[in-house]
Order: C-alpha cells, then sequence, then structure tokens
C-alpha cells in the first residue's frame, strides 16, 4: 500500500497561512471592537440586571458586562486579593461593606464631571463625598404572616408583646440588616429617635435582651427565615427587606411587610467604581445610567424599592409616605465588630 | 528500624506513600500555619492570644456548650446505633441489603435538605408535636425547633451511619459461638449481652463514638440551621472570627483549642476502652 502525500502549491500554502492566521487573530480583533466591563454584585440581584440593566447598557455603548453575582464580603475579598491588577471595574454591594473597601484604597471617588446624574439624587444617596453611591433605597421593616397577625403590625414595640413568644425572628448582627432592630430597639427604649438613639447603643442592647423570650430564633439566612414565616412556625420578622418579601408576597405566600409608624430603614444599595479597574470611563458611564431616571423608573418596580433620583417616580404598589430611616454606616463600622462580640455574650448563651 | 530499610525490608510500605503525600500537603501543612498564626501576632511570638481566650469566662461557656452538645448527640447516636448495628449483623439477604441502603443512601443527602427536613418535623405542626398533643401529655404542641433538644436530634441523626458502621463491621467479626456458649453455661441474656456481647464490640463502639464526637464537637452548618444564631460553639466562634470578624489569630487559636479538646478526649475515650481491656 502506497501513501500519496498532497504538497500544496505556493498559492494554497499562502491561502492557508493567511486564514490560519485570521483565526488566530480573531479574538483580539473582537475585543478591540466591544470593551468589556466586569461588574461584581449580589447573586440576588441577576435578574434584574441582566434583564434590564445590561440591555439596556449594550444598547447604548459599544460594551459587553459581564456580571459575577456574589456577597459584599466576596466582592470585597475579589478587590483586594487583586489589588495590583483588577477585574473588576465595577461593584455593587452594601454600605458598611463600602466603608471598608474605602478605607483600603480600593475606590476611585465619583464626581459630577464623570457621573453627571449624581446631581439628581437624593440627600443621603452620595456618601463620603463621592467614593460610592445608593442606585436604589430598597427598605427594611417588618415582614408579618397575615394568617396569623391579620392585623398586620403597626408598631414595632408589638415585637414585644407577650403575644408574640416564641414567634419573633431577628437577623444576626453580623448580616446588615442586623443592625436595623438594635437601632429600633435603642429607639423606643430612650424614646429618642432613631437619628440620636443609634448612638446609644447600651440602651438597644437592653431593650434586646427583652426580646429573647419573644424569639424563635436569630438567622443568618434570610431565605431560611422567610420559610419559617410562610409555615407559620414565626410570625414576624424584624428587618426584612421589601425587595425579599414582596416578590414572595406576589407569588402567592402569606406574607405581608408592615411599615410601623416609627419608619422603615433605607437598606444599603451602594454602586462604586474599583480604583485601577479595566475601561474606567465605561465603569463611570454604567454608575451614570444606573443613577439615570430612564432605569430607575424600569428598576423600582421588579426590585420593590424607592428611587435616589429625585426625577424618578415611586412604584404605586408601594406604600406611600413611608419614612426612610437612616443610619451611620461610619458608626457601624467602626464598632461593629464590638457589638457582635456583645451580642454573642448577651443574645447568644 | 529506619524507614529507608522499613521500605526496603517491606515495598509495600510504599503504597503508603499516596495517602503520606496527601495527608501532608493538605493537612498537616495548613495544620501547621493555623498553629503558627495562632501563635504569631503583631506582637510577635506570644501565648497572649490563648491567655486572652481562655481567660474569659464566656470562652469556657462556650466550651461548655460545645462538649455537652457533643457528648448528648455521641450518646443519643450510640442509643440508637448499637440496637440497628445488632439488627443489621442479624439480619440476611434481601433485608440486611434494605437495612444497609437505608443507613447508607441519607449519606447522599445534602445537611441543608435535612436541616429543613427537620424543621418540617419538629414544627409545632409537625408529626412530633401533633404525636405529643395526642397523648394528652400537651395542650398543644411543645416548641422543638431551635431549641437544644431539636439539634441534638438533627445533629444524631446526620451522624447516625458512623455510628452505627463501625459497630456492624465489628460485630459481623464476633464469632456468633461466644454468647451462645455462655447460654449454654447458663448465661442469661443480660449477663451474656453485658459479658460477652458488648465488651467484644468495644472498639466499634469506641471507633463510632469518636467518629460522631468528632464530627459533632466540629460541626458549623447544623447548629446554624437548627439553633440559628442563639446557639454558640468552639466551631461557630471560629467561623466567625474568620468569616466576619476577619480576625485570623483569634480564628486559628480557637480552631486550634477545638482540636486539642477533640483529640484530647477521644485518646482519653480510647486509653480507658484499653484499661478496661476492650482493646487488644
Amino acid at each position: 500500500m502506497t501513501k500519496t502525500i498532497i504538497m500544496p502549491n505556493r498559492r494554497q500554502f499562502l491561502a492557508g497561512s493567511a486564514a490560519a492566521a485570521g483565526t488566530l487573530a480573531m479574538p483580539s480583533i473582537l475585543r478591540a471592537q466591544t470593551r468589556e466591563l466586569v461588574v461584581g454584585g449580589a447573586a440576588s440581584h441577576r435578574e434584574w440586571v441582566e434583564t434590564i440593566v445590561i440591555p439596556n447598557f449594550e444598547a447604548k455603548y459599544d460594551a459587553r458586562i459581564l456580571y459575577e453575582g456574589t456577597r459584599s464580603l466576596v466582592n470585597l475579598e475579589k478587590m483586594q486579593q487583586n489589588q495590583a491588577q483588577q477585574y473588576l471595574s465595577v461593584v455593587q454591594m452594601d454600605d458598611p461593606v463600602m466603608i471598608l473597601a474605602h478605607e483600603a484604597g480600593l475606590l476611585e471617588p465619583l464626581s459630577a464631571e464623570t457621573v453627571p446624574n449624581m446631581a439628581k439624587l437624593k440627600d443621603g444617596a452620595v456618601h463620603l463625598d463621592g467614593a460610592w453611591v445608593n442606585y436604589l433605597q430598597p427598605f427594611q421593616a417588618i415582614a408579618y404572616n397575615e394568617e396569623a397577625l391579620p392585623n398586620g403590625i403597626e408598631s414595632w414595640e408589638e415585637l414585644w408583646d407577650d403575644s408574640m413568644a416564641g414567634r419573633v425572628v431577628i437577623p444576626s448582627l453580623q448580616n446588615t440588616e442586623g443592625v436595623f432592630p438594635l437601632f429600633m430597639a435603642a429607639a423606643l427604649e430612650t424614646g429618642k429617635p432613631v437619628a440620636e438613639a443609634q448612638y446609644d447603643i447600651e440602651a438597644g442592647f437592653r431593650k434586646m435582651q427583652a426580646l429573647k423570650p419573644n424569639l424563635l430564633t436569630i438567622y443568618t439566612q434570610m431565605p431560611q427565615a422567610f420559610n419559617l414565616l410562610e409555615t407559620g412556625e414565626a410570625w414576624a420578622i424584624a428587618g426584612a427587606l421589601s425587595s425579599f418579601t414582596m416578590p414572595r408576597r406576589a407569588e402567592g405566600s402569606p406574607v405581608n411587610l408592615a411599615v410601623p409608624r416609627e419608619g422603615a430603614f433605607a437598606a444599603p444599595s451602594g454602586v462604586c467604581v474599583v480604583r485601577g479597574g479595566p475601561n474606567q470611563d465605561l465603569a463611570m458611564a454604567y454608575v451614570n445610567e444606573l443613577l439615570s431616571v430612564e432605569l430607575q423608573n424600569q428598576l423600582t418596580a421588579p426590585t420593590f424599592s424607592l428611587p435616589t433620583n429625585v426625577e424618578a417616580a415611586t412604584p404605586s404598589d408601594l406604600p406611600e409616605n413611608i419614612e426612610v430611616l437612616s443610619v451611620d454606616w461610619a458608626n457601624v463600622a467602626n464598632n461593629r465588630a464590638d457589638w457582635v462580640q456583645r451580642w454573642d455574650r448577651e443574645m447568644a448563651i | 528500624m529506619s524507614v529507608a530499610r522499613r521500605f526496603a525490608a517491606n515495598p509495600a510500605v510504599l503504597l503508603l506513600a499516596p495517602a503520606l503525600l496527601y495527608l501532608t500537603v493538605f493537612y498537616l501543612v495548613p495544620l501547621s500555619f493555623l498553629l503558627g498564626r495562632s501563635f504569631i501576632g503583631q506582637a510577635g511570638l506570644s501565648l497572649q492570644p490563648y491567655a486572652a481566650l481562655l481567660g474569659d469566662g464566656f470562652t469556657w461557656q462556650v466550651i461548655g456548650n460545645t462538649l455537652r452538645i457533643a457528648s448528648l448527640v455521641t450518646l443519643c447516636a450510640f442509643l440508637i446505633g448499637y440496637p440497628a448495628a445488632i439488627a443489621l449483623s442479624r439480619a440476611r439477604g434481601a433485608l440486611q441489603i434494605v437495612l444497609l441502603v437505608s443507613i447508607i443512601l441519607p449519606l447522599s443527602v445534602g445537611i441543608v435538605v435535612k436541616a429543613f427536613a427537620w424543621q418540617i418535623v419538629l414544627g409545632r405542626g409537625g408529626v412530633v408535636g401533633q404525636f405529643l398533643v395526642a397523648t394528652g401529655l400537651f395542650e398543644e404542641a411543645p416548641r422543638l425547633l431551635f431549641t437544644e433538644f431539636g439539634l441534638v436530634l438533627g445533629a444524631a441523626n446526620v451522624f447516625l451511619p458512623f455510628m452505627i458502621l463501625p459497630i456492624y463491621s465489628v460485630l459481623n467479626l464476633m464469632d456468633p459461638r461466644l454468647p451462645e456458649a455462655a447460654a449454654t453455661l447458663g448465661a442469661s441474656p443480660v449477663y451474656r449481652f453485658t459479658r460477652v456481647t458488648l465488651p467484644l464490640t468495644l472498639p466499634g463502639i469506641i471507633a463510632g463514638c469518636a467518629f460522631v464526637f468528632s464530627m459533632s464537637v466540629s460541626m458549623y452548618v447544623i447548629p446554624s440551621l437548627l439553633i440559628g444564631d442563639r446557639f454558640q460553639t468552639l466551631a461557630t466562634l471560629t467561623g466567625r472570627s474568620f468569616l466576619f470578624l476577619r480576625d485570623e489569630q483569634l480564628g486559628s487559636t480557637t480552631a486550634v483549642v477545638l482540636l486539642v479538646l477533640s483529640v484530647a478526649i477521644i485518646l482519653s475515650a480510647s486509653a480507658l476502652a484499653r484499661r478496661f481491656g476492650g482493646v487488644r
């Protein structure tokens, strides 16, 4: 048996070489045409980011967005570990973690020049001279089981009522929302507004101690707490997010969100540009889009959140005239580790 | 005999090499880092982290919690697992296969799924609560969820196979004629059990208790799902130090204390068993 070896002629060789070079060069050609932006954020935000934010942004800019959904502390870890060569350009995470990122020098300051929509934000939505901004305001109040409490909850004080023995669930102080019941407890104990009472932590712990007989559990995983609420084992969850409670209700769960007369807390949904991240101009544009009236009008309803852009409208299905209480996150960041250790001693044993 | 001579004398020792390499790289080295980190802090090499941790009354409360729960889980698993191991060793044919599968299969179910299942079982509307009401002992279902009772029951359920299987393997090795021989000499069933079966199965009991105790003392996910943040153990304190407080030295110190406690108790149990002649 003889083998036939086909040798290419000069023309075929040149054509083949050109095709091979073209194939090998294709990714870099594509990269040159379409810029990429890697955005870090919460895993639970993936749906609205991918269905609303990304299509809007990609249609407007010649860019591609990759969304990495995880947790705020994981994002902080990524930013710290990749400080020499950042790959994340934008990160959406909680304000308390933003403070840590800011202190570590990981945030590129935002300004009205680079992010023009910053000028249209509500008071209190721009932090530390533009280190980061709040793009939405989901709010946190008390989720309750409608079958167990058909009249709802009118005051935070009702959590301490004897009728709630063993039926109340609160977040761990490790969770961002864990500080809200503590601050509200301080306000109820002292009679001062939350703005002042949040600094009287002694009063807060004193009042929380009185809540112990009513506690079913202290959660670290919000879905687990909601499972207890939906089955009727728990009757109320303090510090529950509107963006978590209302979609459950819409799906038919017997839960609702009470906004007591003392008010609800603004959940800290922040966005920042990572210092040294790729495509800084595109990153600034992403933040600017997130703060725009057009995008906020599309996002408030599916996220059950209040807008931060003063020109955006509040969706009709959100409660009106909510008093949204703000928290001094710098104070929280400075003291939280001590509070957690105290919490272990006074609430866990 | 030196290691080299041992290898030369018996090349089969070489078969240990992959396991030794694995343990060195993935266990000994990280453990050494952990140990070193617990002693070396900003102030250099110091015993201060241990002095601070063990000088705090709260730590001793947590250690007490950890040991109490681990002991209760081990006891609960033993009381349920020992009769189950005997039943398994005596079963034959299809029944034995069914029993073995029912013991091993739950190992493939994730702890999170089991925890949610326990929420259904132990909830006020669950079967346990409803049973207690039906007996007339309680007017309304007592709270069982997020209590130490619920935690012990749930953890014992998760770790039960690790108690049953070592006892079962020892029972399988036991000569079944020995209790029969005792019976022919007039020993009562209780005497036969306490003087023949129980001492002969002591190695299996020790192995089972060591497995369950060491897993219970360091369990992290089960307490966080079945009792929540109201209950602290050394494992949850260690997790919190690393994951939330980002204090590696505190986390390493609590982890080392946990490891020392666990090893000390297992070695003591083993020594006791030797003292009473159960292990040869």
